[in-house]
């Protein structure tokens, strides 16, 4: 008995392992592709670097046209990065608490319309926002206020989508037992519903952190000093489609980026997956 | 805690007043602020802000604000920006923004306008006449490019054959690639757009004539016909891989391919301006040399050339001269041309190849291209060519006909058509 136990474990280990260096070969080749050559880099999809070269890393401090390196890029992206995700939380969880718990004339059809923004792909929006984000003298704002902004009013509809669903798993008794005891609608909001959606709250802020910062239009648009841009734009000065260039130096402003991102997840973890599977057991 | 706060605001915001104060005061009120964005690699990156500085150095009067970035993503931000109305005081233009962003021609300043601080002697009037419209020249070209062949000599060398200087030899070289290398080596690749161009170019040899002349599509669709079926003979030679083939080796370019890197590829037909790229792929494993026009292409010279980058003066400039000035001396001035160098090509205006000369910068794979490019020449290409409509990928038009015809969807009869058709729609030519 005790023995077929260690045998399934060895199993099921073996086979985690196995797919677990499956899902991060990829990140893992990234990281020795960041000591190739361009030859080396695109001949094949081995680990082994056959003669390192440290030119990736030296170029992260090299500065653009005396303007701006990947260190700076990195800064510049969480000036705006880690504003956009707070406003975004505490704009998301308003609207979403207005909507799941109170009754207002209008409410379906005003719910209905923020879905369907959910709906518009953003190619639409690019050129409209641009033009009422530059009459606003948004464009290039040192505090990045055009990336910013939208955030402060729940424009990411999708969060709020979410976090409306996690409301409605949680009973209105609670928001009851707080009124009684003497609580306003805001106490109740940031003491009983809040502390409850923390794991939703936290996958909001993962998903909005990761999607900023991969998100290359945006700065692309709004951003016009080359000494403001963020580590998206920064990594696509190195990759000009008319002079060629060098792929370590891409991967390794890209591993750079990713880094932090990595961190959040990982750090940000437990809450993360709880928030995805506690939908799972509601009846 | 809370006067510990108001501290906080107090010095924060006393920070903030003094920070003000000291804009405000100094050079700051007598400068004028011109702007000026452009896209490129590294190099070019580093010439233009050499030229900005050493300006600002000559003028003190004129403060420059610079955009930069590379092409990827930057026509989308460009367009974003001209609806807007919000792009910069100087613009570097591709050519065909001329057409797609300024039909209405309010969008660029008539440069002749600001004649006085720029000087136009170093061109001549055929030079300027693709960027001017209604008499209004509305931008300023900085170099020629056009399409030549690139081979990879040391491959050719493994084969036993001597780089291929007429069709005859390329037909040759794509058999004994087959026979000598193997079954995925090519003397010659072509996505689908250097097919479109290597076809305008034989067309061109063969019939003596624009693709497009007074606005029309020049050729007929037997004609179209006749240099679609030389694209597909390339192709049943083994001359160039198939569209399949090539998707397959997931490289957007050829400089980024391995198959190119690793010799499987040993030829292209480029833009002369994108020489260093590709020779630069192979990281010295290949002997890169320039190719000629083939002498049995057509009874003409069938070559074709375009201006492959621009300058213009946005309309909405509150200091237009300042921003001729700027021009002026990257186009004329000793000293800026100097600086700007080759980065954007080989210059077209005949101060700057002076400067460049003695700097001793035309020399070089780009300056032999560009050469050749000029010599095999009779034809520029018209504005519409580079229609966002035809050359798009995937779903341009020459896309669509080189692919289908590739994969066997389309015969050379409807390939034809479809670019024939597709021509002449984006024309606004009626009727067939």
């Amino acid at each position: 008995m005790k023995r077929t136990k260690t045998a399934d474990l060895i199993l099921i280990y073996s086979v985690l392992t196995f797919i677990g260096i499956i899902m991060i070969y990829p990140l893992l080749w990234m990281i020795s592709a960041t000591f190739k050559t361009n030859s080396e880099v695109t001949s094949g999809l081995s680990l082994l670097i056959k003669e390192p070269v440290p030119d990736g890393y030296l170029a992260l401090v090299n500065n653009y046209g005396g303007n701006i390196n990947c260190i700076k890029a990195l800064f510049n992206t969480y000036v705006y990065l880690v504003p956009k995700v707070i406003f975004t939380l505490i704009s998301s969880l308003f609207t979403a608490y207005g909507f799941a718990r109170y009754n207002f004339p209008m409410k379906k059809l005003l719910f209905g319309l923020l879905i369907s923004s959910m709906f518009l792909p953003d190619a639409v929006m690019i050129i409209p926002q641009f033009i009422l984000f530059s009459k606003l003298g948004m464009v290039d704002s040192p505090l990045y206020t055009a990336l910013v902004v939208p955030s402060v009013f729940a424009y990411d509809t999708y969060f709020v989508f979410l976090l409306v669903q996690f409301l409605k798993g949680v009973p209105s008794e609670l928001d009851d037992a707080a009124r009684i005891d003497g609580c306003s609608s805001f106490q109740i909001l940031f003491h009983i519903i809040a502390p409850v959606l923390k794991p939703a709250l936290v996958s909001c802020a993962v998903f909005q952190f990761i999607w900023t910062s991969n998100d290359f239009m945006g700065p692309l648009l709004y951003v016009n000093t080359p000494s403001a841009y963020p580590l998206q734009v920064y990594i696509r000065l190195a990759m000009d489609a008319e002079s060629g260039f060098q792929y370590n130096r891409v991967l390794a402003s890209a591993l750079l980026a990713v880094i932090p991102s990595l961190i959040v997840f990982f750090c940000s973890q437990r809450s993360f997956t709880d928030s995805i599977t506690s939908g799972a057991v509601k009846g | 805690m809370k006067t510990h706060l108001l501290r906080i605001a107090a010095l924060a915001s006393a920070v903030l007043l003094t920070a003000s104060a000291v804009s405000c005061t100094g050079k700051e009120n007598t400068q004028k602020k011109i702007s000026l964005s452009w896209w490129g690699g590294e190099s070019r990156h580093e010439a233009t802000m050499n030229a900005v500085k050493a300006f600002e150095e000559k003028h003190e009067d004129i403060k420059l604000d610079v955009k930069f970035g590379a092409w990827d993503g930057w026509e989308d931000a460009m367009t974003a920006a001209f609806y807007a109305g919000t792009q910069t005081d100087i613009v570097q233009i591709n050519w065909n923004w001329l057409d797609v962003f300024n039909s209405n021609g309010n969008l660029f300043l008539d440069l002749n306008t600001v004649s006085d601080h720029l000087d136009l002697s170093g061109y001549s009037q055929a030079e300027l006449d693709p960027c001017t419209f209604d008499g209004a020249l509305e931008a300023v070209p900085v170099s020629l490019t056009g399409r030549i062949f690139y081979w990879n000599r040391t491959i050719f060398e493994k084969a036993g054959l001597d780089v291929p200087s007429s069709l005859k030899d390329l037909f040759t070289a794509g058999e004994v690639f087959r026979k000598k290398l193997g079954e995925d080596c090519y003397p010659l690749a072509l996505a689908e757009y250097d097919r479109m161009m290597l076809m305008v170019y034989y067309l061109g040899a063969q019939y003596g004539k624009p693709w497009i002349r007074n606005g029309r599509l020049n050729y007929t669709r037997d004609e179209i016909r006749k240099g679609v079926e030389f694209i597909d003979s390339l192709e049943k030679g083994h001359v160039i891989p198939s569209i399949a083939e090539i998707s397959g080796d997931g490289s957007v370019t050829f400089d980024r391919s391995p198959k190119w890197m690793n010799g499987k590829y040993a030829g292209i037909f480029e833009w002369d301006s994108a020489a260093s790229k590709y020779s630069n792929a192979l990281e010295g494993n290949g002997d890169f040399v320039v190719g000629d026009y083939f002498s049995d292409f057509g009874r003409y010279k069938g070559g074709y050339s375009k201006i492959s980058l621009a300058f213009a003066v946005s309309k909405k400039t509150e200091h237009p001269e300042e921003c001729a000035e700027f021009l002026d001396f990257i186009l004329n001035d000793p000293e800026g041309t100097a600086l700007m160098g080759v980065e954007r090509g080989i210059p077209i205006s005949r101060n700057a190849v002076k400067s460049c000369e003695a700097a001793g910068m035309l020399k070089g794979i780009e300056k032999e291209a560009n050469d050749k490019v000029l010599a095999g020449t009779s034809f520029s290409f018209d504005i519409k060519f580079e229609d966002p409509k035809l050359k798009t990928s995937p779903e341009g038009i020459y896309f669509d006909a080189f692919s289908g015809l590739s994969y066997g969807e389309y015969s050379a009869e409807k390939a034809a058509e479809i670019i024939s058709d597709g021509v002449r729609k984006v024309l606004g030519e009626t009727g067939k």
